[in-house]
C-alpha cells in the first residue's frame, strides 16, 4: 500500500466527521441517559469544524494538520472532550513529526497515540466508565497485533472488535470521573457515549484503510 | 408483612360490635388470629371448632377479602429484587436487605445477614472455607449457631500482616471460635515473594496438609472485593503493592484474592503464581458458595462474581441488587401503575422555553446580559465569550478571571465589577469553555500582579482553566489557581478535594475580589480564596429538573411527590430522592449536614446565601432563611448577613441551595469591602 498525502488525512477526518454526524442523534440519547445530551453535538460539530479548519490548505505536512485538527476541536467544543481530543491528537502530531506523508502503519499507529494523549490528559482508569475504556483496549489491541507482525489494516480491525467490547462493558461500570461521576449507581446499566464515540472514531479509521486498498484487478473473461 | 383487617361485611351498618363476629365465623377467627394473634389452636378452643375448621375459615376470609395482607413496598422489592437475581443468576438462593436500615452501617448489616444464611445452610461435620474483610469479620461475629459439632474452619488464603482487623486469620478464628468449630489456618502468606517460593511452601507437610483440608471444603463463606481504588483490597495493604497494573487491567474484581474480568474470566498476572490460597477453579468445585458483599462499588465485581459462576448463594442489599440487575439490563417492575387521572393530559413532549434558535442561546444571553449592565462590563474584545470589568486593568493589582458553562447566570458576569472578579468566561450550556476565551480574558486583564482563577471543581473547567493557564504560564503571566468544592452532598468529608463546586463559590469570588482590590500580592489572594473556600457549606435539593436549550427535555426525571437532595448545579441528580416535606423540614435536612461538618461554636459568625436554582418563588426562598435563621439562633450562631436570590442558577430547575460560610474577623472584613458589579454592590 502506498503512503498517504496530507490531502488524504484530510480525507480521512472527513469521513469521520461524517460517521460521527450520522451518529449525532443516537450518541445524544446515550448522553442523555447519564450526562446532559449534549455528546452527539459536540463531537459532530468538533470534527466538522477540524475538516473546515485543515480543508483549506494541504500542503501542510502530516503532523501540522493533526495539531491544527487538534486545536480547532478544543476551540469548537471546550467541555472535557475539548482537551481531551485535543491532547490525543496533540500526541499524534508528535508521533508524525518531520513525515511528509503517513503510512498505514502511521494509520494504525494513531489509535494507540490518540489513547496516550486521552490518557495523560485525563487520568481515568480502566473501569471509571469514560472514553478511555474504549481506547485503552483498542490501543492494546494494535501494539500486540503489530508485535505479532500483522498487517495495519489487521490491526485496526482487532481495534475495533476491542473498543466495541470495552464500549459494551462500560455498561456494567459505575462512572466515577467526569459528569456522570455524580450519578452514581445511577449510571450502571448505560453505555458511556464518550466510549461510543470512540468506537466511531475507531471503526471510521478502519474503514479508511480498508477502502483505500488498490482495486483488484478483474479477472480477464 | 402488615396485615390488615377489612371488613366488607359490615360497611352499611355503623354498629360494628364485637358480638357480630359470632355471626361471622370468618371475621371472628381473623380477628383473633391476625388482631389478636392467637393461635389456630386457640382459636378452634374458643370458638368450639376443629383447629382444620379455623385453618379453612382463615383460608376463605383471604380469598373473599375480609383479609387483606399488605407487603410493605420495601420488603416487596427486596423480594422481587432477590427472586430477579436468583433467576437470572441460577443462584441457589439470595437474600437481599433493606439498603437503609437501623443505625447499623451497611457493612453490619450485610454480616448480620450473612450470619443467618450461613447458620441455616451450615451442618455438624462440614469443613468451611471463609476468606477475609470487614463484612465476613461482621458476620463472624455475629454468628451464632448453638449445637454444630466437628465443624471446621479453614482460612482460604494465606495471611497478611497489614495492620487491619480483619485479616484472614482474623475472619477465621473469630468463626470458629463463634462455631465452636476447629480453626484450620493457612500457616503461609497469602502473597509469597515468588512462585518458587510458593513451590517450595506448599510442599512443607503442614501447609500441605491445610491446603488439603481447604480442598475439602463443603461450602465457602467469602466477600467479593472491588477493585476500585477506594476498595478494602488497596487501602488494607493487603496486596502489598504486588497489582501490577498493566496484567491486570482487566480485572474488575477480587475473590479469595485471585483477579476476575468483567466477564468472570479469570485475570492471570504476575501475582498469580505466588498466591497461596483457593484458585478460581477449586471455588467453583465447591458445593456451595456463599458470598456476602454490599455498596455501590461492588456493583461491577459482584456482577462479574455472578458472572463466572463463583457464587451460587448472594447476600447483598436492594440499591446494589438492583445495580447488578441493571447492568445487566434488568428493570425494575415493582413499581405499581398510579391511578391515572379522570381526564389525562396529553403527555408533554417538551418544555417550553423563551429562546430563538437554541445554538444562538447562549450568546444572546450575553449580548442582552452586557446591554443591560454596560455601565459595568464588557465584551473582551475579539471574543463572544469573554467578559470583563468596564474599568481595568489596574496595574499592579491582582486580576481574576472565574467562569464555568454557561446556564448559572448571574454568574459569572455577575460577579464582574470593582472590587470583584476582572473577568469572567462561559463556554456552551453546562460546558466549560475552551482555553481561547480564557487566554483573552487573562491578556485583557493581567496587571501584571499575577491572575487568579476561581471556578468549580468539574472535569471540563479543570482541564480547560488548566490548559489556559499552562499557555498564559508560558507567555510569562504568573497563574494561580482555584478550584472551588462548597457541595457538601458530592462526596464524603474525607475525599472534600472531590466535591463539585457551586453556588458557596459566589463568596470565594467575593472575598478573593476584595483582597485583589486591596492591592495584596497573589499568594495573599490566593490563600484567602482558598481559606474561603474551606469555609464554604452548600448543599442544594430540587423540586423539579432544569432542560437544556437544545434538548428541551427535563434532564432527569423526578416523581410527581419527590424531591432530589444534594441535587447538583447542572441537574445532575443528588444523593437521595424522597417525597417532598415541608419546607422546615428540608431547611433542616440541609442546614444539619452543613453543621454536621462546620466546626461552629456559640458566638460564631456565618453569612448565608439562599439560593434559587432557577425557577423557584423568591417567597418560598424566605420561608427557608427564616427557619435557618431561627435553628442557628438556638444554636448562638450569629448571621452578620443573609443573601436571598438568584445568585448561581441552573437553567429552570426548581429548587435551592443553602449556602453557610463561617465567617473569620479577616474574612468578615473582606466580604464587607465596597465593590460594583451586577449581583454584589455595596
Amino acid at each position: 500500500m502506498e503512503d498517504f498525502s496530507s490531502r488524504k488525512l484530510i480525507d480521512l477526518f472527513r469521513l469521520i466527521a461524517v460517521r460521527m454526524s450520522d451518529a449525532r442523534r443516537e450518541l445524544g440519547a446515550l448522553d442523555g441517559a447519564i450526562g446532559d445530551a449534549d455528546h452527539g453535538n459536540s463531537m459532530a460539530e468538533g470534527f466538522a469544524a477540524i475538516v473546515r479548519a485543515i480543508a483549506a490548505d494541504d500542503d501542510r505536512p502530516p503532523a501540522e494538520v493533526m495539531l491544527l485538527a487538534g486545536q480547532s476541536f478544543l476551540s469548537a467544543v471546550g467541555a472535557t472532550t475539548g482537551p481531551l481530543y485535543a491532547s490525543a491528537m496533540l500526541a499524534a502530531a508528535n508521533g508524525l513529526d518531520g513525515k511528509t506523508t503517513v503510512s498505514a502503519a502511521d494509520v494504525a499507529g494513531l489509535v494507540p497515540a490518540f489513547a496516550d494523549g486521552i490518557a495523560k490528559r485525563g487520568h481515568a482508569r480502566p473501569g471509571d466508565k469514560t472514553m478511555m475504556d474504549a481506547w485503552a483496549p483498542a490501543a492494546r489491541a494494535v501494539l500486540e497485533a503489530e508485535k505479532a507482525g500483522l498487517a495495519p489494516i489487521v490491526r485496526l480491525s482487532r481495534a475495533r472488535a476491542a473498543a466495541i467490547a470495552g464500549r459494551d462493558d462500560t455498561r456494567a461500570m459505575m462512572a466515577a470521573v467526569g459528569r456522570a461521576a455524580s450519578l452514581g449507581p445511577r449510571s450502571l446499566g448505560h453505555i458511556d457515549p464518550g466510549a461510543a464515540s470512540a468506537v466511531i472514531i475507531i471503526a471510521a479509521l478502519h474503514e479508511w484503510l480498508h477502502a483505500q486498498r488498490p482495486p483488484v484487478p478483474e479477472k480477464a473473461q | 408483612m402488615a396485615p390488615r383487617l377489612t371488613n366488607r361485611q359490615t360497611e352499611d351498618n355503623d354498629a360494628v360490635i364485637p358480638l357480630r363476629f359470632g355471626d361471622d365465623p370468618l371475621l371472628w377467627a381473623s380477628w383473633l388470629y391476625y388482631e389478636e394473634g392467637l393461635t389456630q389452636g386457640a382459636i378452634a378452643e374458643q370458638m368450639g371448632v376443629s383447629r382444620p375448621s379455623v385453618n379453612a375459615y382463615l383460608a376463605d376470609a383471604r380469598s373473599r377479602g375480609i383479609v387483606n395482607i399488605d407487603i410493605a413496598p420495601d420488603m416487596f422489592r427486596t423480594l422481587t429484587i432477590s427472586v430477579a437475581l436468583r433467576d437470572h443468576f441460577n443462584l441457589q438462593d439470595c437474600l437481599v436487605i433493606p439498603t437503609h436500615g437501623d443505625e447499623r452501617s451497611l457493612i453490619d448489616r450485610l454480616g448480620g445477614a450473612g450470619a443467618k444464611v450461613l447458620a441455616r445452610n451450615l451442618r455438624s461435620g462440614d469443613t468451611l472455607a471463609v476468606t477475609w474483610g470487614r463484612t465476613v469479620l461482621s458476620m463472624a461475629d455475629q454468628i451464632s449457631h448453638p449445637g454444630l459439632k466437628d465443624v471446621r474452619v479453614v482460612q482460604a488464603t494465606g495471611g497478611t500482616t497489614a495492620q487491619i482487623p480483619w485479616t484472614p486469620e482474623a475472619c477465621a478464628s473469630h468463626l470458629a471460635k463463634a462455631l465452636n468449630a476447629r480453626a484450620i489456618p493457612i500457616s503461609a502468606p497469602a502473597i509469597v515473594s515468588s512462585a518458587k517460593m510458593r513451590e517450595m511452601l506448599v510442599r512443607e507437610s503442614v501447609l500441605a496438609e491445610q491446603l488439603g483440608i481447604l480442598a475439602e471444603a463443603d461450602r465457602i463463606v467469602m466477600g467479593i472485593s472491588s477493585l476500585r481504588p477506594e476498595s478494602t483490597i488497596h487501602t488494607s495493604g493487603f496486596l502489598e503493592g504486588g497489582m501490577q497494573h498493566s496484567h491486570y487491567q482487566d480485572a474488575v474484581g477480587s475473590l479469595t484474592g485471585r483477579f476476575i474480568s468483567a466477564r468472570g474470566e479469570p485475570v492471570i498476572g504476575p501475582m498469580h503464581e505466588r498466591t497461596i490460597g483457593l484458585g478460581l477453579d477449586q471455588l467453583r468445585a465447591i458445593p456451595q458458595r456463599i458470598a456476602i458483599a454490599g455498596g455501590m462499588d461492588k456493583v461491577a465485581a459482584i456482577l462479574a462474581a455472578l458472572r463466572g459462576g463463583y457464587v451460587s448463594i448472594l447476600v447483598t442489599d436492594i440499591a446494589t441488587g438492583r445495580g447488578i440487575l441493571n447492568a445487566e439490563g434488568y428493570h425494575d417492575t415493582t413499581q405499581r401503575p398510579t391511578a391515572q387521572p379522570d381526564r389525562a393530559l396529553r403527555p408533554r413532549t417538551h418544555v417550553k422555553k423563551l429562546i430563538n434558535n437554541p445554538k444562538d442561546a447562549v450568546d444572546e444571553t450575553l449580548r442582552g446580559a452586557v446591554l443591560a449592565h454596560e455601565h459595568l462590563i464588557a465584551p473582551v474584545p475579539g471574543s463572544k465569550r469573554a467578559i470583563r470589568a468596564i474599568d481595568g486593568p489596574k496595574p499592579g493589582k491582582v486580576a481574576i478571571v472565574i467562569g464555568g458553562g454557561a446556564g448559572h447566570e448571574p454568574a459569572f458576569w455577575g460577579y464582574v465589577g470593582a472590587g470583584m472578579a476582572d473577568a469572567a468566561v462561559v463556554g456552551n450550556t453546562f460546558a466549560s469553555p475552551p482555553p481561547d476565551p480564557i487566554i483573552a480574558a487573562t491578556r485583557a486583564v493581567d496587571g501584571g500582579a499575577g491572575v487568579l482563577y476561581i471556578y468549580g471543581n468539574f472535569s471540563g473547567d479543570v482541564m480547560n482553566f488548566g490548559m489556559a493557564a499552562e499557555i498564559m504560564e508560558a507567555e510569562g503571566v504568573k497563574v494561580r489557581s482555584i478550584i472551588t468544592t462548597d457541595d457538601v452532598a458530592s462526596s464524603p468529608r474525607e475525599t472534600r478535594s472531590a466535591r463539585r463546586g457551586v453556588a458557596g463559590t459566589v463568596f470565594t469570588f467575593k472575598i478573593a475580589g476584595a483582597a485583589a482590590a486591596r492591592m495584596l500580592p497573589l499568594e495573599t489572594c490566593e490563600a484567602l480564596a482558598k481559606h474561603t473556600n474551606a469555609r464554604t457549606y452548600t448543599m442544594g435539593l430540587a423540586l423539579e429538573p432544569s432542560s437544556l436549550p437544545e434538548t428541551r427535555q427535563p434532564s432527569f426525571e423526578l416523581g410527581p411527590d419527590d424531591m432530589e437532595i444534594g441535587v447538583g448545579v447542572h441537574g445532575e441528580p443528588g444523593v437521595e430522592r424522597r417525597s417532598v416535606e415541608l419546607a422546615d423540614t428540608c431547611a433542616d435536612l440541609l442546614l444539619d449536614r452543613v453543621l454536621e461538618e462546620m466546626p461552629a461554636t456559640e458566638g460564631d459568625e456565618v453569612a448565608l446565601l439562599v439560593n434559587s436554582l432557577g425557577s423557584i418563588p423568591n417567597s418560598e426562598l424566605y420561608i427557608v432563611l427564616r427557619r435557618v435563621r431561627q435553628r442557628l439562633k438556638a444554636r448562638g450562631i450569629g448571621v452578620h448577613c443573609s443573601y436571598v436570590g438568584s445568585y448561581y442558577t441552573s437553567l429552570d430547575m426548581v429548587g435551592m441551595s443553602l449556602s453557610v460560610l463561617h465567617l473569620d474577623s479577616e474574612i468578615k472584613s473582606l466580604l464587607e469591602h465596597p465593590c460594583r458589579s451586577v449581583v454584589f454592590s455595596s
